[in-house]
């Protein structure tokens, strides 16, 4: 198939097919670096923090945590919001790329596929921690039970239930299918008899097979066909927590596509910053090419560029509804005592994704890392504006009060960096960051030479 | 069959006259039965802003895909640019209308001597000096945009120099930056306020996605017609399979959009928020179902195989139920404020302008394709576009 | 006990070109192994259109009845609650999980289905010809006819020679 030379290449260096899976396999073998072991030592102290966190919250309850009657959610559901965000990058770049025929995926898609499990998995402790009974979390799920009671299916919270449950096991199983190749691959390059049998076992049998092949690119296209719109009902479903209430700030209609835009604005940051990295500590840099990054930045811009215009339609729609109290929690937003967090929101959402306007910063990978990481702070502080915001200065006026998060609540979150950064460090080591199979398929079309067969 | 211009034959051209024909004929006769005045001008505002909203479209769908670098498109382009060709007709019809009594027919917070609080906490917006201005800022834009578009789209070809691609992208992007924008506000402007008491912050996004969806339609029967005649001999099967995704997802989208608007508000069960479904699901039920029924269960259901989008077969008599549908859409959006159950129905006024109205944007489209070949031979990526082959 | 002659091409486009070639002389290709996907293997292996769509069509339909019906018959018939003053078949309330279900049923029935037409699994014994078939070698099985094996074996060696291929082995 033609390409055109106006094109980027996607892969740099020239590569054969053999220097690709040599290239991507090999930080595999080995021992890891001294950077992966600090990595990995911080993430585990983060890790330790947050069990210590859990302790406390499931052995004293809730009252360890900063909450009180008029806001009875903080940090927690923030950091659940925050989290199930960030995942729904590795399901748009696996599946609405792929229905987009966006080749440049191939060599994220992997590892946003496998940020995307670890962050649900961050997400969805939240949810389960909060509970204040956590032996009783079974409650949640539709059981005959001799309570003779069903679960509550007019309830958002329970639509989260089956959202993310849902998402995780076909966001698993979608993320496997598509390993289980490149598992193949390990398995007959393995050395030893041990790493033989662990990836014989886990490549479930699979030879390469043409048969074989063509039915995985039929279940590949379907379970894309299928992801994509469940990344969409997900965090639609997440936002119906937040639009379904009537207090002010909490209902209004805009919010499903508005969270959805946001969570793909949050996850390719994360995903940008994951990158960056590993493609230098891993030497891919020809497999994440500028080019990539170029493309992610775009993303962010117009994601970055919807939350913003919806920003605008709300601020402006208080206004319009005459309705006082909307009116007046947009105001208490932007000017209360919580001024600072919706200003750190609004600059970090709003202002600098519009940077990536300019071809020098896209291309920059230094700058693209460090707007990566303002873009989550921003996202983070947009749940926790949305949350606490709404909630601290609802109708009655002597209800009113502050809230802030308390040492354990605080421990939680860093809990959870530190298992999404351990379990991301172990990825590396144990499967293939790129998905070696892909990456091979698109190399005659948009590797850096146009290979051509070697007969004539 | 070379690099052709579209060339009109007297058949087209007598059966877009006598379209025309039927809608002046239409307009006519609706004043001289007695329908009355509110009904007439909502009438011309729906279609006004359809036929508005899918030149507005067409202009976007070659922006969105200018800036992605997308190769295939570059085939059909020439279509989008030609719908694009009806926005300053749309300005001055609108115009007219909104001059000659229209704005006071059609809009509550018009009658001044009549406004109640709520409508006196909204007049810093809705007045008639801003709502003008606001007017004339959107249709400057566009047409600026979409001139400027067109412009450098034909340069390109006739001379093949990369720097008129370039102002090509530049153009493109800004236009979808600025429809992002406009889409909504002018939704607000001229249909939100009709039910002016009432708001929904989706709105917006939800009246483009509606357009959306029948613009992809109105492309794809355009298209399938052109074919038809003789031309765009170099689209393949490949090519109408994106356009049936496209339709099929964009349909999805805005089911996705209604069912999130409708949801909230019947949820949370608002007084001043239900009334608007309330009266729509009281007086206008039928048109209420029948909106879904053509919107989306007949693309989900009939489009889903891969065959069926990839050929007219099934895909033409569903873009033309989905041109229908989303005209339905804007039916329930604007007849239950302006005229109300009761004086409301399907009659002469909303078949006959209607048919006057497509003639005269097919008048338009078909006089802008006729301007410039229809194969944009020295588009960076066209010869992408005539090897294509996918696999899915 | 079937033979079987194996050999390999470096590069996809040589790998169909021969393949037409092996065709045409009557080879019978039990299989072909490839690092990637390759367009037009299908045509050549006359493989049918996959039934997988089929199925998740079907398992998605079953998933979104069995779960806007569980819904139903809870909040109509087993124990109607009063929730906010919602109807007890508050159809809106209903779609989100239904949708879920749908999309659940439809993704976890085929990608078993999926598993179960290619006997892959956990534990599934994966029969290796090449180990650089997962790598960058296009590798071809061809059977041999034991009727006439001698006679056979060298036909075919002679085709794949001719066909471009490298490595041709005799596998027992």
């Amino acid at each position: 198939m033609y390409t055109s030379p106006l094109r980027e290449p996607l892969i740099r260096g020239n590569k054969n097919y053999k220097q690709v899976t040599d290239d991507i396999l090999s930080p595999m073998a080995g021992k890891p670096s001294k950077y992966w072991y600090a990595g990995i030592t911080l993430a585990g102290i983060a890790l330790l923090f947050g069990a210590w966190a859990t302790f406390r919250t499931v052995f004293y309850g809730i009252g360890e945590w900063g909450l009180n009657k008029t806001i009875g959610w903080g940090w927690g559901i923030t950091n659940f919001v925050w989290w199930v965000g960030i995942g729904h990058a590795g399901t748009f770049i696996s599946a609405i790329l792929l229905l987009f025929r966006q080749k440049w995926r191939t060599s994220i898609n992997r590892s946003a596929e496998a940020m995307t499990l670890i962050a649900v998995m961050c997400a969805g402790f939240f949810p389960l921690i909060h509970m204040g009974r956590l032996l009783l979390g079974f409650y949640i799920f539709p059981y005959p039970n001799t309570r003779a009671l069903w679960v509550n299916f007019n309830s958002p919270l329970l639509w989260d239930v089956f959202a993310i449950s849902t998402y995780f096991a076909v966001s698993l199983v979608f993320w496997y299918v598509g390993l289980i190749p490149d598992l193949g691959t390990v398995r007959d390059r393995a050395t030893t008899k041990i790493r033989k049998a662990i990836y014989g076992f886990l490549s479930f049998g699979w030879t390469g097979s043409a048969r074989h092949w063509s039915r995985h690119e039929t279940v590949s296209l379907i379970l894309a066909g299928l992801a994509a719109p469940l990344v969409l009902s997900v965090h639609t479903i997440v936002s119906f927590d937040f639009a379904t209430s009537v207090i002010p700030g909490w209902h209004t209609t805009i919010f499903p596509p508005y969270f959805v835009s946001g969570a793909i604005f949050s996850g390719f940051a994360m995903v940008l910053t994951l990158m960056i990295v590993t493609r230098k500590a891993l030497n891919l840099e020809e497999y994440i090419t500028l080019n990539h990054i170029e493309s992610m930045n775009k993303i962010i811009i117009l994601t970055g560029s919807i939350v913003g215009i919806a920003y605008l339609t709300e601020f402006f729609i208080a206004w319009y509804s005459g309705v006082e109290f909307e009116t007046y929690a947009f105001f208490n937003r932007a000017f209360g005592p919580y001024a600072w967090a919706y200003w750190i929101m609004m600059t970090c959402n709003v202002i600098t994704p519009q940077l990536f306007w300019f071809r020098k910063i896209r291309m920059s990978v230094v700058l693209t890392f460090i707007i990566s990481i303002f873009v989550n702070i921003g996202m983070w502080f947009e749940r926790f504006v949305i949350v606490v915001t709404s909630l601290h200065r609802d109708f009655l006026p002597s209800s009113w009060t502050m809230y802030k998060p308390s040492l354990v609540e605080v421990g939680l979150y860093v809990g959870t960096l530190g298992l999404f950064f351990t379990l991301f460090l172990l990825f590396i080591r144990v499967f293939p960051v790129i998905a070696v199979a892909e990456v091979k398929s698109v190399l005659k079309s948009s590797g850096e030479k146009q290979k051509t067969t070697d007969h004539e | 069959m070379e690099n052709q211009k579209f060339i009109q034959t007297k058949k087209l051209s007598t059966l877009i006259y006598g379209m025309i024909g039927v809608g002046i004929l239409s307009l006519a006769v609706s004043f001289l039965i007695g329908i009355g005045g509110e009904r007439i001008a909502a009438n011309l505002l729906l279609n006004t802003y359809y036929f508005l909203a899918l030149g507005l479209i067409g202009l976007f769908l070659v922006a969105v895909h200018t800036i992605a670098e997308s190769g295939w498109h570059t085939s059909i382009q020439r279509i989008g640019e030609a719908m694009s060709a009806f926005i300053p007709v749309a300005g001055i019809l609108m115009l007219l209308l909104f001059v000659f009594g229209g704005l006071h027919l059609l809009y509550e917070w018009t009658h001044e001597d009549h406004l109640d609080e709520i409508l006196l906490k909204k007049v810093a917006y809705l007045n008639a000096p801003f709502f003008y201005v606001r007017f004339a800022a959107y249709f400057t834009v566009w047409i600026v945009l979409a001139y400027f578009i067109r412009k450098y789209s034909l340069l390109l070809d006739q001379s093949g120099d990369l720097k008129y691609y370039r102002k090509f992208r530049i153009f493109s992007a800004v236009f979808v930056v600025v429809l992002a924008i406009t889409s909504s506000t002018s939704a607000w402007d001229w249909l939100m306020s009709i039910d002016a008491h009432w708001f929904s912050t989706l709105y917006g996004w939800y009246v483009f996605s509606s357009m959306l969806a029948s613009g992809t339609a109105v492309l794809i029967i355009l298209l399938i017609a052109l074919k038809r005649m003789g031309y765009m001999g170099h689209v393949n099967k490949e090519h109408i399979h994106d356009l049936g995704k496209y339709l099929f997802g964009f349909s999805i989208f805005w089911a996705y959009l209604w069912f999130s608007q409708y949801m909230l508000i019947w949820y949370a069960n608002i007084p001043e928020e239900t009334v608007y479904f309330y009266e729509r699901h009281k007086h206008f039920s039928t048109i209420f179902y029948v909106n879904l029924i053509l919107n989306f269960a007949t693309p989900f259901f009939a489009l889903m195989t891969r065959n069926s989008k990839r050929g007219a077969l099934i895909l033409l008599p569903v873009s033309v139920i989905v041109f229908v549908g989303h005209w339905i859409d804007l039916y329930q959006l604007i007849m239950p404020g302006v005229v109300g159950g009761e004086q409301s129905g399907i009659g002469i006024p909303e078949v006959g302008i209607t048919i006057g109205y497509t003639g005269l944007f097919l008048f338009f489209v078909f006089r802008s394709l006729s301007k410039a070949p229809l194969i944009p031979k020295n588009h960076p990526f066209y010869k992408e576009s005539l090897e294509y082959h996918t696999q899915y | 006990m079937n033979r079987y002659i194996t050999a390999y091409y470096l590069d996809e486009e040589n790998l169909l070109k021969g393949l037409g070639q092996l065709k045409a002389k009557g080879l019978k290709i039990r299989d072909v192994l490839t690092p990637f996907p390759v367009h037009g293997v299908d045509k050549v292996l006359n493989m049918r259109r996959s039934r997988l769509t089929r199925v998740a069509f079907l398992a998605g339909a079953v998933g979104a009845l069995l779960g806007f019906g569980f819904q139903a018959w809870i909040f109509t018939i087993d124990y109607p609650l009063n929730i906010g003053g919602k109807p007890f078949f508050s159809v809106p309330s209903f779609m989100p999980v239904t949708f879920e279900l749908t999309v659940l049923f439809s993704a976890f029935a085929m990608v078993i289905a999926f598993f179960m037409s290619n006997q892959l699994g956990p534990g599934a014994k994966a029969l290796i010809h090449d180990e650089r078939a997962t790598d960058d070698r296009f590798l071809v099985v061809v059977e041999v006819d034991d009727s006439r094996a001698e006679e056979n074996i060298r036909e075919i060696e002679l085709a794949l020679a001719e066909a471009g291929a490298e490595g041709i082995t005799i596998k027992a």
